[in-house]
């Protein structure tokens, strides 16, 4: 017997269908964002290693007044980036058992302890970056 | 509240004889309060147009054959009520990503198989063979993965699931739920074998945590919870090989 015919729909504007997916794409979106910081932060290094010209060329661009700008929007971008990766880590590790809690934590409560370390070691970094400033 | 009232019900038709595409026809249909869009479907079939075609059997969320989706939201429309969308015209589709055979039913073939790459089935150890004799379970080693086993195979996850869309090869939602549902049985020995499955690419790294499979559930499954987890699980099978002798796993 032949298979029977089909028809099969596309995929044409799939992230039109459900609000929910362009939630989806705007998270992995800023993860785009994160990516082209870190080349930026990487040609400074690289900016570094040619030589002080280049570094303060560097540093000229750092603190223009466009760049300024860009570091909110890169900000807000890490910053939504971070809480929704915080928001679905605990579907990512395996229940955590303990005497206290045998069933492991609640996602809340992973979600809340991971919120407070990215804060905790946001601010540890964010106080070492002014003293460096100095 | 028995008081009838009217509401339009769109649905998608395709013969694979006579049509090239499918189109939409429209139904006025009366219903009462307690409804269901299946029952509407019903009264469509046994009164308006014999030849509508759609799947159900046992009428109340357990069989999970009625999955279709209603106005763009992958459901079970045994139990989704006419009554919340009155007096908006609603549209019921056959379910997302998977190919049309008829109207509102599916092709599943491609899913059970899937299904069947898993071993979803208890696989004991041979040197642990219990005989006769009950294999007992703590109250918490069942809720290891009681959840898990909840999944009625209605396929509602993979209709919300992008990404078997875009590619068909992703072994999807309710599968990798089922394989963590036996690897997580503290009476199963088989997770060797299920593990080439949660390794491929086609695996649990099909998945990129869209999410929406766990909120379209109707027995709340969890699958994304259960996919997320294997990615731990293959990147220490993936790194602990090296460790281990050779040609052994
Ligand atoms: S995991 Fe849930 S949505 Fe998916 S097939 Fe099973 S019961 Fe249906
Ligand atoms: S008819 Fe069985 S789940 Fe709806």
């Amino acid at each position: 017997m032949n298979p029977p015919r089909t028809y099969t729909r596309g995929m044409q504007r799939w992230w039109l269908r459900r609000p929910s997916y362009q939630f989806y794409l705007l998270r992995e979106g800023t993860s785009v964002v994160i990516a082209l910081y870190g080349v930026f932060l990487l040609m400074g290094m690289a900016a570094l290693a040619v030589g002080p010209g280049a570094f303060e060329a560097w540093r000229a661009v750092l603190f223009s007044p466009l760049s300024w700008l860009l570091h909110l929007v890169v900000l807000a971008a890490f910053t939504f980036h971070a809480w929704t990766w915080f928001k679905v880590l605990p579907l990512t590790v395996p229940p955590f058992k303990t005497r206290r809690f045998p069933r492991g934590f609640s996602d809340a409560t992973l979600n809340r302890m991971a919120l407070w370390a990215w804060g905790v070691v946001s601010l540890v970094i964010l106080v070492a970056a002014l003293r460096g400033l100095q | 509240m028995t008081q009838t009232r009217t509401i339009i019900i769109e649905c998608l038709r395709f013969h694979p004889e006579t049509d090239e595409a499918p189109y939409y026809q429209s139904y006025e249909v009366p219903f009462t309060a307690e409804m269901s869009v299946l029952e509407g479907l019903q009264y469509i079939k046994d009164h308006l147009d014999g030849t509508l075609t759609f799947r159900w059997s046992c009428r109340m969320a357990i069989c999970g054959s009625c999955g279709c989706m209603v106005n763009n939201e992958p459901v079970l429309s045994c139990q989704t009520f006419l009554r919340d969308y009155h007096p908006s015209r609603i549209r019921v589709e056959p379910l997302a990503h998977f190919p049309i055979l008829r109207d509102l039913t599916i092709d599943q073939t491609d899913f059970l198989a899937k299904l069947e790459s898993v071993h979803p089935y208890l696989i004991p150890s041979a040197d642990d063979d219990p005989g006769d004799q009950p294999r007992n379970q703590t109250p918490d080693q069942i809720q290891d993965y009681l959840g898990y086993a909840q999944c009625i195979n209605c396929l509602l996850c993979y209709a919300a699931c992008p990404q078997y869309g875009l590619n068909e090869a992703f072994t999807g939602p309710a599968a990798l739920a089922l394989l963590h549902r036996y690897n997580a049985d503290s009476r199963d020995a088989g997770k060797a074998q299920r593990m080439d499955v949660i390794n491929a690419e086609e695996g649990v790294w099909g998945c990129t945590l869209v999410g929406e499979c766990s909120e379209v559930c109707p027995k709340h499954v969890d699958p994304a919870r259960a996919i997320n987890q294997n990615k731990i699980v293959s990147t220490q099978d993936y790194f602990l090989r090296f460790l281990k002798p050779r040609g052994r796993r």
